[in-house]
């Protein structure tokens, strides 16, 4: 039972001051194994909090990123899952399925995960599945300035995942959840 | 040291476990013991015949000279010369044979009149325990005398004393089983992390996703979850937040399992024997805390846990080993269950609570013996709190090596009134026992000498305290 917190595209503080405060509320220490961020933090002070959560810290680098030593893509194995990170940026255009599923097949993983589009998503296709968590702060984007804040939380537990979603809406924070399963543990794929 | 006036007939060495004067003396020499024996004989408050002498006549067997041996080093002289003076004095099969238990543990060599003792105490529980109804007030007699080591008499004893096994030995298949099935279900509960728990949830509300194979390229839908349970909820009945309460509860049961007796080979060290071991504590302890939120755990349970799991889990018998950890929960709770009030924060200054519990043995030590009393309480302004906490919470594992106190709780557990009054006792018992040195001592000294108490023979400690059950010696 992993738990794994997924979100990204704060933009702090550039668009935006700080995490909702009902967000903060529920995320302390001592319950999440592993955080992976999309990217665009900003700063260091957002890192830093996030480092706070959980140790194991994983970033990669979205364009407004202060920090250019982020990586570009990332690749990690939880369990009986691989994951890959990408901020999304990178590809075009931007959060459409066919092109991430290209990314996700290069990194060979069988969730992807990717932001930038500040619009949460979870798409399922042959090779695996693609989440965006959206915007944990809900800043406005390059295409859009209505977004609520969300993020995504993870159980991985064997073969199967079930996904939190976190959103707030109007204020409220709402949670629903997806459940998937793998088919087969993490061999070599033939194809 | 400055030493206090003592009156004589109270400086005898019968209640002193000091090894004071031992240059002299010597096992084979005969005339010295009644040289010795003259001199407690004297005083009008030579030990009274006590009424446990009548137990057991069977034990009386005149061996009292026997066990002048010339032997035994590693046993304090003053302790074994008192015990053969009350052999001498009186005819007390409780020495007689729980010396006889003591020594089996250090010398195997010369035992044949002590193991032949020992073989008939034996023999007694035998044919007690292979009786079709036990009579329980005869056990809990010649239990509260000692059980042998051997034969795995110990823990079918102990389980009866607990009233685990019913008297009734053509029960003690179907309770057996009962009691461990439940054990079982209890662990399947409760040692289940929430992501299992929110499965099962939807299972039986019928939430079956498993269907995502139908296309091979979509959204994936999103469903409400389950009575508002998610990870982070912060709800006080969300199992999620439980669990993470407990973990932490979990922390402390598994730093004090690995603590628990870090000298003995069966419950620390990397063998996968003392592995599993631990690992049995720590479920019993897990369940234990949960199925008891009003007290949970408190550190000091994995001590009193430790004997019980140690001496079922050595039964020769193979299904009753096997079932060790069953066992050694439900005798666990059973035995916890008269002391659980002095693990209670809340009820420290009720009247069942551990103050209360410590007042008692206070004034039981005025009852029996008034000046240590007031030396202790008055002049010396000893706290009893910083003694006898520690005595009392863990009935006396802490004080003794892993043998004796599991000799002590021979005694403690086959007392029909409950182990309480009889630790009260014990606890009386040790502090008269060393009564010289705390006399002749400050505040320091005695708390440092309470603290570490000295190791005792324990046969004479147990035979002191139970003198002390019926009217006070003066």
């Amino acid at each position: 039972m992993v738990l794994v917190l997924a979100l990204g595209d704060l933009h702090i503080p550039h668009r935006a001051p700080d995490l909702p405060a009902k967000f903060k509320s529920m995320l302390v220490p001592g319950k999440i194994q592993h955080v992976i961020c999309t990217g665009n933090l900003s700063i260091k002070e957002v890192h830093d909090y996030l480092k706070t959560l959980c140790p194991d810290l994983h970033i990669t680098r979205g364009e407004y990123d202060e920090d250019t030593r982020y990586p570009e893509t990332k690749t990690l194995t939880i369990g009986q899952f691989k994951l890959g990170l990408c901020h999304g940026h990178q590809v075009v255009p931007w959060g459409d399925l066919d092109s991430l599923a290209m990314l996700q097949r290069q990194l060979d993983v069988d969730i992807l995960v990717t932001g930038h589009t500040h619009q949460f998503t979870a798409y399922k296709h042959e090779g695996g599945v693609v989440i965006n968590p959206g915007s944990a702060t809900g800043a406005y984007s390059n295409i859009t300035y209505d977004a609520n804040p969300s993020f995504v939380l993870m159980d991985i537990d064997g073969l199967r995942v079930v996904v939190y979603v976190y959103e707030l809406i109007d204020g409220e924070v709402k949670v629903d959840k997806i459940d998937f399963k793998k088919t087969t543990a993490t061999t070599h794929s033939a194809h | 040291m400055v030493k206090k006036k003592v009156p004589d007939w109270l400086n005898s060495a019968l209640w002193s476990s000091s090894s004071t004067t031992t240059t002299s003396f010597s096992y084979s020499d005969t005339n010295r013991f009644d040289h010795h024996s003259s001199t407690s004989a004297s005083p009008p408050i030579d030990p009274p015949l006590p009424p446990a002498a009548t137990r057991d006549e069977q034990q009386h067997t005149p061996r009292h000279h026997h066990n002048y041996h010339p032997r035994k080093p590693d046993i304090k002289e003053d302790k074994h010369s008192k015990s053969s003076i009350v052999n001498d004095n009186i005819s007390n099969n409780n020495s007689n044979k729980s010396f006889s238990n003591n020594k089996i543990d250090n010398r195997k060599a010369d035992n044949t009149e002590s193991s032949a003792e020992d073989i008939s105490n034996q023999a007694l529980l035998l044919t007690e325990l292979s009786r079709k109804v036990i009579n329980m007030g005869e056990l809990r007699r010649i239990a509260s005398q000692g059980i042998p080591d051997g034969a795995g008499i110990r823990s079918t004893v102990w389980k009866l004393l607990l009233g685990y096994l019913p008297p009734d030995r053509s029960l003690w298949s179907s309770e057996l089983a009962k009691k461990r099935s439940q054990y079982k279900r209890f662990k399947e509960e409760l040692l289940m992390n929430p992501s299992e728990i929110t499965r099962r949830l939807e299972k039986t509300m019928g939430f079956d996703n498993d269907d995502a194979k139908s296309e091979s390229r979509c959204v994936l839908s999103r469903s409400k979850i389950t009575h508002g349970e998610h990870p982070l909820s912060l709800g006080k009945s969300s199992i999620w937040n439980k669990f993470f309460q407990d973990s932490e509860i979990i922390e402390q049961i598994d730093r004090d399992v690995k603590r628990t007796h870090p000298d003995m080979h069966f419950f620390s060290g990397d063998s996968s024997f003392a592995k599993s071991n631990q690992e049995a504590l720590r479920n019993i302890l897990i369940v234990f805390a949960k199925l008891n939120p009003g007290i949970r755990y408190v550190q000091g349970m994995n001590e009193i846990l430790a004997p019980l799991f140690y001496v079922f889990k050595n039964d020769p018998d193979e299904e009753m080993e096997a079932c060790a950890e069953a066992d050694t929960f439900f005798c666990f709770v059973e035995l916890l269950s008269g002391f659980r009030d002095l693990f209670c924060q809340q009820l420290d200054n009720s009247v069942v609570g551990i103050r209360s519990t410590i007042a008692r043995l206070s004034h039981l030590l005025k009852e029996h013996d008034e000046e240590l009393w007031r030396h202790l309480e008055v002049t010396t302004k000893v706290n009893p709190q910083f003694y006898s906490f520690r005595w009392i919470t863990l009935l006396l594992t802490q004080e003794f090596n892993f043998t004796d106190s599991i000799h002590i709780w021979d005694t403690l557990l086959s007392d029909p009134e409950g182990p309480q009054e009889t630790l009260l006792r014990v606890c009386c018992a040790m502090l008269i026992l060393v009564r010289r040195r705390l006399l002749a001592g400050d505040f320091t000294s005695i708390l440092k000498l309470l603290q570490n108490y000295p190791p005792t023979n324990i046969s004479h400690l147990l035979y002191v305290a139970n003198k002390l059950r019926g009217q006070p010696s003066h």
